[in-house]
């Protein structure tokens, strides 16, 4: 085939054709083909299970070459990289989905880990340190490199894996889910980062859910849906419609179903006063200082603020699990309650949903288990467990929120992400929670997952639950919420109604513009 | 630049402690406790539990145990006495044998710890049942000695002060000289402003252990058990803060799903970490062996293994990894060993020392959580 001479074509630096890999009992890649061009910035999209870890882990040699089918190039060579460092050494880089770093050690040593510099078999101290600063630098994070890793945040635990990524030579960065940690502008930091990148040739693979940021840098959009490339699009704003449906199998959800509800005034289930939450060492301004909030039986309602406003500290200092100094008076269903503890909110009848799952369940425990664990008492008889009351309620909850589980003596750790958090909302219910704390619950969950736990929110709500929903995507609480809040530096900034809420209102009042 | 930062008297909380003990016992006991000859003996008390509570370390960093330590030095002891003893082997050969014996322990515990993915505390904990059978079958029970002299004299031995205290000022200036040179590395790289103050912050610690060893020396010299201590911590030391296995032992006890991804092989790592246990098996039961003078089968080594990880625990090793450092391990058998020592000075029974022991042990353990809790915090 000749290339018109006008029309250079950038040559595939990497192509995967007819790829399969099993797990036990799951077929996790079906003949999976994809290739990348030097240079482009190929987005995959699918929803949880789709298989994208799974394709991103094999690239970066994770799981070894022999232990899935079909073949590989790069560089019109085959790829046979069977460990981490071997596909590292041929410029392949993966950054994990969950920051996943050693808190223990400092920033230099987990951004050489498992790649140490050495002199003369020995570690190189000073030369790890300052190729440490160096990409730190060039990546435009302004950290000690000496500094213990424990001491950073989140975001920042991020930018070092990625910084660390790219410090050595990379033709094809892989990054899974770079943004979710990350606030606007340190993803439009990342996403510049990505093009200067781009420029010198190398290859991107990013997983994304935020569906605004794929159409603002990705070349090239693959979909994913069952362990196969179910579509491959241009990375521009018109094929959005197609993306979605490509990525939800046709069955997308049009417009919400929720109809007007009825203004009559509910009683109040949740209300705080003058909440005040300080950090642990007490000195500084206070992270939420004087925040007031109601909300009614069968109410949503939505808290918003850019990272570090102060909201998921309001909820956990409601909750009574904050650790550091709290003022302010909480209310019951109009009764003052005193809540220090997180016992004291759990008999208050108030439910905590955190960000990371991983902490909320007890993963090798089955789905039964984990339903019924704060509600042991009801399900004890004669101080025995009462082992088909607790199956009984456990199969109750599976079935009212639809919890996909092959059955309740499923381990929690099998299940994907949106089960995960259903499961948690169902720990609640049980043990008869009727206000529930959200602090991102949908954090790391796909779009398509993430329509069906917006459902439940609602149904929730039309139960006559209370719902406090605190999201970093104003999206998120445009489509569920009836009102919202939005904190900027721990101080209210204002409300909005149903009426006026939209994406651009949320963000232009949290960030004060 | 401060000569010491404010972490470096955070750290040093232990050796307040252990000086308090110290203190107090030279009061209780008139003045004995804090002569050269009264620590010369306490170091060599301590040795053979610093030995083993320096791979203790190694290992507990990576999340592993080790409870067999005890009966594996006890049966190493079986092979070098035997050898010496009863088969008239030459003592440098029956060491050698013993050294190998130890490893060989070592990689048979390791292949089932990463082969077979049994947990290190049950591979340890029936290692610590047959080593010690083993030992037993093989003696009938009986003691195994004398050991011929050139062997005994490996535990009871002095060097002489003269060359001793040469030996101390040979081993400061080689440390300062490399100090030196990583400093100025560490200049050209931009990475340290300044040398001098870089290296004096780094040596000072050393100058003021070796100043206290040249003092203990002075008198009649010093032990070489001591000094074989003190040449396996500053192995291990170098291993664990030195080279790229030492940070990814940290790493793996830190966070070992990071590791793995980062393409660190883990049961490699973890398998050498289980030879140069075994390694110290060999080390610790010649030593052992030596300075009782005889193998017995039954008793050597007898609770070795939990003085070792009280010690590295003491010392601030973390029991679920990632955080450990073997001269801490060092300062807590120092501290274990300064009541037993000083108790028995006072003439305490063994049954209340024992007691005392047991409160230490939860007390150190519990106000370095309250001072790490504080840290965190603040």
């Amino acid at each position: 085939m000749k290339a018109s001479p006008l029309h250079v074509t950038p040559a595939p630096l990497l192509t995967a054709t007819g790829i399969v890999k099993r797990f036990p009992g799951v077929l996790a890649l079906d003949r999976m083909d994809l290739a990348i061009d030097e240079g482009e910035i190929v987005a995959l999209l699918g929803q949880n299970g789709a298989g994208k870890s799974t394709i991103m882990q094999i690239l970066a040699g994770v799981h070894p070459h022999g232990s899935y089918e079909g073949q590989i190039a790069l560089g019109g060579k085959p790829f046979t990289a069977t460990t981490v460092r071997q596909a590292r050494a041929q410029g392949i880089a993966l950054v994990a989905q969950e920051v996943n770093v050693v808190a223990e050690l400092s920033v230099a040593e987990n951004m050489f880990l498992g790649d140490e510099p050495t002199r003369f078999g020995f570690l190189d101290e000073p030369a790890r340190v300052a190729r440490a600063r160096t990409a730190l630098a060039g990546f435009g994070v302004d950290v000690d490199a000496r500094a213990s890793m424990a001491s950073l945040d989140l975001a920042t635990q991020q930018l070092v894996s990625i910084a660390a990524a790219l410090a050595k030579d990379v033709r094809l960065l892989i990054l899974d889910e770079p943004t979710a940690a990350l606030t606007d502008k340190e993803a439009q930091l990342l996403f510049e980062r990505m093009r200067a990148l781009k420029a010198r040739g190398v290859s991107c693979i990013f997983v994304s859910h935020r569906l605004a940021e794929v159409f603002a840098i990705a070349d090239r959009i693959v979909v994913m849906r069952d362990g196969r490339v179910s579509g491959v699009y241009a990375g521009h704003p018109e094929s959005r419609d197609e993306v979605v449906r490509a990525m939800l199998g046709g069955a997308i959800a049009e417009g919400d179903a929720r109809g007007a509800r009825s203004a009559t005034a509910a009683p109040i289930a949740l209300e705080v006063r003058e909440l005040v939450v300080r950090d642990a060492d007490g000195a500084r301004r206070p992270l939420v200082s004087g925040l007031d909030l109601s909300i009614a039986k069968g109410e949503i309602l939505g808290l918003f603020g850019l990272l570090g406003a102060g909201c998921g500290e309001a909820a956990l200092a409601i909750f009574g699990a904050w650790d550091g100094p709290v003022t302010g008076r909480v209310l019951v269903n109009g009764q003052e309650a005193r809540i220090t503890r997180p016992s004291d909110a759990v008999g208050r009848g108030i439910g905590l949903i955190a960000q990371d799952r991983r902490q909320a369940l007890v993963h090798e425990h089955t789905v039964a288990e984990n339903i019924v664990m704060a509600t042991l008492p009801s399900v004890t008889r004669r101080g025995f467990l009462d082992v088909a009351a607790m199956r009984r309620l456990a199969a109750d909850y599976v079935k009212r929120l639809a919890i996909k589980v092959p059955t309740i003596d499923t381990q929690v750790g099998t299940l994907s992400g949106g089960n995960q958090q259903k499961v948690q909302v169902a720990r609640w219910l049980a043990s008869g929670a009727k206000i529930l704390l959200l602090v991102d619950p949908t954090r790391g969950i796909d779009v398509g997952t993430r329509h069906e736990i917006n459902a439940l929110w609602r149904q929730l709500a039309a139960e006559g639950h209370a719902l406090l929903l605190i999201s970093s995507e104003a999206e998120e609480l445009v489509d569920v919420c009836d009102r919202a809040l939005v904190l900027r530096n721990g101080v209210l900034a204002g409300e909005v109604g149903r009426a006026e809420l939209t994406e651009e209102r949320l963000l232009r009042m949290a960030a004060g513009v | 630049m401060k000569l010491f930062s404010k972490n470096a008297f955070r750290d040093s909380t232990l050796l307040l402690v252990v000086a308090a003990i110290w203190i107090f016992f030279q009061f209780m006991t008139e003045g004995t406790f804090l002569t050269q000859r009264n620590l010369v003996l306490l170091a060599l008390q301590t040795s053979i539990v610093s030995l083993a509570a320096i791979s203790a370390v190694m290992l507990i960093v990576t999340r592993n145990f080790d409870l067999s330590v005890g009966s594996a030095v006890a049966l190493v002891g079986v092979v070098v006495a035997n050898l010496t003893v009863k088969h008239d082997v030459h003592p440098a050969v029956a060491v050698a044998a013993a050294l190998a014996t130890g490893v060989a322990m070592g990689a048979w515990q390791g292949v089932w710890v990463t082969r077979m993915g049994v947990s290190s505390f049950i591979v340890t904990l029936a290692g610590m049942l047959y080593f010690r059978g083993m030992s037993m079958i093989v003696t009938d029970g009986s003691t195994i000695a004398p050991l011929p002299d050139s062997l005994a004299d490996l535990a009871t031995g002095f060097m002489a002060p003269a060359p001793a205290i040469t030996l101390l000022v040979l081993g400061l200036v080689t440390l300062a000289a490399f100090q030196v040179m990583g400093a100025r590395r560490g200049r050209e790289l931009g990475v340290i402003n300044q040398v001098g103050p870089a290296v004096a912050r780094a040596l000072a610690p050393f100058v003021v252990g070796a100043a206290a060893m040249a003092w203990l020396a002075s008198r009649q010299g010093i032990p070489y058990l001591v000094l074989l201590v003190a040449v396996a911590a500053i192995l291990a030391e170098i291993v664990m803060r030195r080279t790229p296995f030492g940070v990814q032992l940290y790493a793996i006890g830190g966070n070992p799903e990071a590791a793995r991804l980062s393409g660190i092989r883990l049961n490699r790592v973890v398998f050498i970490n289980f030879l140069i246990a075994g390694l110290a098996y060999g080390v610790t039961g010649v030593a052992l062996t030596a300075r009782v003078g005889g193998a017995v089968a039954g008793s050597a080594g007898l609770f070795l293994e939990l003085d070792a990880i009280s010690a590295a625990i003491i010392g601030g090793t973390s029991l679920t990894g990632g955080r450990g450092r073997v001269f801490g391990a060092l300062v807590g058998a120092l501290l274990m060993g300064s009541l037993n020592n000083g108790m028995s000075l006072m003439n305490v029974p063994t049954f209340y020392q024992e007691t005392a022991r047991g409160v230490v042990l939860l007390l150190a353990v519990a106000a370095d959580q309250l001072r790490r809790k504080r840290r965190n915090t603040s």
